[in-house]
């Protein structure tokens, strides 16, 4: 049929709801259980203590993730004949608690990935419609930049600045930014071109508004829905690259708990202590596919009104 | 009288979507004869398409269906068909071309073919010459010129005009008995558009084909139909030979919407407009749905559903006014 | 002594067309190829023609979205291309406005009514935003919308509703010149004579000049004073609208009213034919020499495929044709 542009209250479109119910149970769950865990894992990050209130001794972590105990150490979770409740989900070789670690890896796994959303998306953003909407010199320049930024593998690229500058988290940020930007700045320009050449932009042009003014009030409000989608799909592959950057040891450091680096204790144990490594690379798994899930579910539902622009 | 191809009584076509059900025809009848055409003209949302893709059974899934109504093509009820007996009615006895010419052609196939298609389909012929006269005939019969060299190209060497006119030669490339035509010339340029009607009134002295011809605009009822049904929300409102529509309008719709086109044979200082706009199909008011814009609104008129009535052979109008 | 708002003389403009990696220019599209006009204030002029005419192109020139390749543009007597970078924004840009076609794209959707048709005046003028409320308010009575539609989003009118919203924002800074570039087709038939009557009454309200753009000649014998018929980027004829439609004098004229002439079937067996003429509009990327009609022109002689015909006038029309049969 047809499509005509028109959308007015008497003609509008309804969505087809032509679903069965199965299908729309399955719907609402691939959103509910994502968004679940998701939540579940930023509360464990924010209540892993509340040191930040003033009150350390307070928190959802049952031990202090950095404090040894060589008695206690390669402890296998509570439902192993050798386990106990004191350690849920055992210990690793220094005896160190990996539910705390756990909940504090989330903090740190999730603050990384958080902040490099935020710088990415922003550089992105921002230099997306400049080159969309400047055209000319300036959009060939950044557009080049782009490339050359998406060609590099971001983990050798990252590897070298952390050992250059030596890791820390501000190093795992700022090396996994490095390159991140160039994935936003690509679609943000194709959508700035996309709109550059809508009437309401040639209309903005008409009555006089500048150039900053159509940027701001014209082109960005309309790319809002594409970046939260990809900011959301971008949740899983962040923590899957400080993960690896922390696996081979150039992420954060240690003691301090990321789920990269746990996995990495446990490399060298996996025959004899399956939980070490076992249990960060769940929690990776769960916030990966949530993610992801999260964007498509994002995606279905921003999309039929990206379309009617 | 010739015969009649098509019969459609009391056809009821619904959408049932999450908002609610969407009656988009409510109730539509009409007939097409042989070698005729009939015109299906109305506004924006007002069933048109609908209603033709009600008659090929080819409602988009699972939201729309045909809720009640018959639909008789040479006699046979064409709803009672199984779903494979109606794929071959489809392209064979009944076919139908799409509005846009730009987007109802594949681009990576030639145009020869996407014309072999339903003949390969229907006529069951494998023959290779045999397929390719076929083609060439039906390109032939649109007037394109040098078909033969024609059949190489792909869509987008061709113009806009050609191109419909290649969907036309697919549609008639069996030589159905129906032809559907949804807003064919609606995208086309004036004098292009003139070329396109006065290749498909040859098309039809030559094949006897019956058309349906969807439009909205009343200069392309005009110069092509012989008969009009006025659609309005859902319902054909006023039915008449194209002549008496255009001078006796009996429907307020039917004689607002002649008479707020401009003309191109004078000079009108300002046009009849009727206020509003067409309802939605959720909220439909209960009675006429006309009354909430028409001039000549009765207390009836609000309350209930007009009845079609036929005031002289041919002329059917639904309105309290005309008894 | 007629009033000229704005003249444009033997404007050009080609665009170039490229080819392969090095993005080669291999030719140039004349999408507009030497057309002159005058708008006289408070009155219509149509730029009529098929797809490809170069209408939009025309229009784009007027509203500087586009730079020409050559010709002038006098507002008021005076050259726009001369005007400094100041001078534009205070004296062109705000008093030539414009309507867009499509009135499901002309708007921002995240922006509230309020704000789009407050938006030239936030950024032309120095009011207060009680002065702007204000402004919008009366200019939504202007159009016929209630004022509390102000804190919709234009996805909740209907097309007719909107290209009354677009009116609005066109006239929010009192502008002499509005461009209507089809203003009126992407509306239902119903709605589009309210929208016609609508930019009648507003234009006789404030003695606005519009330059319209369409491909309905019908449209344009309503709106229009004075008519220009465009063919393959040039005006093939130009003049007086109501001398135009009665008395036709170069054979595309003849044509396109022909072609958009209600023949009833009854018309037709009485002998009233239409002239259908052959082909289609040729390629801009190189028109035929000569005349650029003849190609499908029925009355064309030998020395229209030689020699360009110049415009010439007769009465009050100006026709671009070697063979013109006056009165
Ligand atoms: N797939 C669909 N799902 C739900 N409703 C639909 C669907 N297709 C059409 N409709 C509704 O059915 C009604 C009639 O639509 P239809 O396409 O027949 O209009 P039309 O008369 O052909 O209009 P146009 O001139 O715009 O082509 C409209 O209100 C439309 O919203
Ligand atoms: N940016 C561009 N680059 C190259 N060619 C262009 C460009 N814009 C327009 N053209 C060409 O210029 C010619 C005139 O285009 P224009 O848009 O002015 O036509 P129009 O008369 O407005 O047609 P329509 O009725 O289809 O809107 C066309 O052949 C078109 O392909
Ligand atoms: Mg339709
Ligand atoms: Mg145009």
């Amino acid at each position: 049929m047809p499509e005509k542009a028109s959308d007015s209250e008497t003609t509008a479109r309804p969505v087809v709801s032509g679903l069965s119910r199965r299908a729309r149970i399955m719907r609402r769950l691939t959103f509910i259980v994502p968004v679940t865990i998701l939540s579940l894992m930023i509360i464990m990050a924010i209540f892993a203590d509340l040191a930040w209130l003033g009150l350390p001794d307070v928190g959802l972590a049952p031990y202090d993730p950095v404090k040894m105990s060589l008695p206690d150490r390669l402890m296998p979770p509570f439902w192993d004949e050798e386990g106990s409740t004191e350690h849920l989900l055992g210990t690793d070789k220094m005896g160190r608690d990996i539910l705390s670690r756990l909940i504090f890896g989330a903090r740190i796994s999730l603050s990384v990935s958080l902040l490099v959303i935020l710088i990415t998306s922003f550089v992105g953003t921002v230099l997306g419609i400049l080159g969309g909407y400047l055209g000319g010199r300036t959009e060939a320049f950044l557009m080049r930049i782009t490339d050359i930024s998406l060609a590099f593998p971001p983990i050798l690229v990252a590897m070298l600045l952390a050992v250059s500058m030596g890791p820390s988290f501000v190093t795992v940020v700022l090396a996994i930014s490095l390159l991140g930007w160039a994935a936003y700045a690509r679609l943000i320009r194709g959508e700035t071109l996309r709109l550059r050449q809508m009437d309401f932009v040639a209309q903005a042009r008409i009555i006089g508004a500048s150039p900053l003014r159509i940027m701001l009030r014209h082109i960005f409000p309309n790319v809002i829905n594409p970046l939260i989608i990809i900011m959301t799909l971008q949740i899983g592959l962040l923590i899957i690259t400080e993960a690896s950057l922390s696996f081979l040891g150039v992420g954060i450091p240690p003691p301090a708990p990321s789920w990269g680096n746990m996995i990495n204790d446990g490399r060298n144990l996996v025959d004899t202590a399956w939980w070490i490594s076992t249990f960060p690379g769940i929690a990776i798994a769960l916030v990966v596919m949530s993610g992801n899930f999260f964007g498509d579910w994002l995606r279905d539902k921003l999309d039929p009104r990206l379309r009617q622009l | 009288m010739s015969e009649i191809v098509l019969k459609v009584e009391d056809l009821h076509t619904s959408f049932f979507t999450r908002s609610g059900e969407f009656r988009a025809v409510d109730g539509v009848s009409f007939h097409v004869r042989e070698a005729e055409t009939f015109g299906l003209v109305g506004e924006s949302a007002c069933g048109k398409t609908v209603t033709g893709l009600s008659i090929l059974r080819l409602l988009p899934e699972p939201a729309g269906k045909i809720v009640s109504g018959k639909i008789t093509l040479d006699g046979t009820n064409i709803l009672e068909l199984s779903k494979k007996e109606m794929r071959a009615y489809r392209g064979a006895m009944i076919s139908m071309i799409l509005q846009d010419p730009m987007t109802s052609l594949n681009p990576v196939y030639t145009v020869g073919n996407q014309i072999a298609e339903p003949v390969r389909q229907h006529q069951r012929i494998q023959d290779k010459n045999m397929v390719e006269e076929k083609v060439i005939s039906a390109l032939r019969l649109l007037r394109i010129p040098a078909p033969e060299r024609r059949l190489q190209d792909y869509p987008f060497q061709m113009s806009g005009g050609m191109r419909q006119r290649v969907v036309g030669s697919i549609a008639m490339s069996c030589y159905p008995r129906l032809l559907i035509a949804d807003e064919p010339t609606t995208a086309l340029d004036a004098t292009i558009q003139a070329q396109y009607i006065a290749l498909f009134k040859d098309v039809q002295k030559e094949t006897d084909v019956a058309i349906i011809f969807i439009t909205h605009d009343f200069g392309v009822v005009a110069n092509m139909c012989h008969r009009v049904g006025v659609m309005y929300a859902g319902k054909i409102v006023e039915t008449a030979a194209t002549s008496t529509i255009f001078k006796a309008p009996r429907h307020p719709y039917t004689n607002a919407l002649i008479h707020s086109v401009p003309r191109l044979d004078r000079k009108d200082d300002r046009l009849y407009s009727i206020e509003g706009q067409p309802p939605s199909l959720l909220n439909l008011p209960p009675g006429c749905r006309f009354a909430p814009r028409c001039p000549d609104v009765m207390d009836i008129c609000n309350e209930q559903q007009p009845q079609e009535v036929e005031i002289s052979e041919g002329h059917s109008v639904s309105c309290w006014k005309v008894k | 002594m007629s009033d000229v708002i704005l003249e444009g003389r033997d404007l050009k403009k080609y665009y170039p067309v490229t080819k392969g990696l090095l993005q080669r220019t291999i030719g140039w599209v004349r999408a507009i190829d030497g057309i002159s006009f005058t708008i006289e204030r408070g009155k219509t002029l149509s730029l009529v023609g098929e797809s490809g005419a170069g209408k939009t192109t025309a229009a784009k020139a007027v509203l500087l979205l586009e730079r020409l390749t050559s010709g002038e543009i006098l507002f008021e007597d005076r050259d726009i291309y001369k005007f400094s970078k100041s001078q534009m924004k205070a004296e062109y840009r705000p008093r030539v406005q414009s309507v867009q076609q499509n009135p499901w794209s002309s708007m921002n959707p995240r922006m509230r009514v309020r704000d789009i048709i407050a938006e030239p005046l936030v950024v032309n003028t120095k009011q207060t935003k009680e002065q702007i409320r204000k402004r919008v308010l009366e200019l939504l009575e202007q159009v016929g919308l209630a004022p509390n539609q102000a804190d919709y989003y234009p996805h909740e009118f209907s097309g007719g509703q909107r290209q009354r919203i677009a009116v609005a924002r066109a006239l929010a800074l009192n502008p002499s010149l509005v461009v209507l570039d089809e203003p009126v087709s992407a509306l239902d038939v119903s709605i589009r004579a309210q929208i016609m009557n609508l930019l009648k009454d507003l234009q006789n309200q404030f003695n606005l000049s519009y330059l319209v753009i369409a491909h309905n000649l019908a449209t344009v014998r309503f709106m229009s004073h004075s008519v220009a018929i465009m063919y393959l980027g040039q005006i093939v004829e130009y003049g007086d609208a109501e001398e135009l439609f009665q008395h036709p004098l170069h054979p595309y004229t003849r044509a396109l009213i022909s072609a958009s002439m209600l023949t009833l079937p009854e018309d037709a067996e009485q002998g009233v034919e239409q002239i259908i003429l052959k082909g289609e509009m040729p390629s801009p990327l190189n028109p035929p020499p000569g005349c650029r009609f003849h190609t499908r022109c029925s009355e064309t002689q030998d020395i229209c495929s030689k020699e360009v015909p110049e415009m010439k006038e007769y009465g009050k029309q100006h026709v671009r044709c070697h063979h013109v049969v006056y009165r």
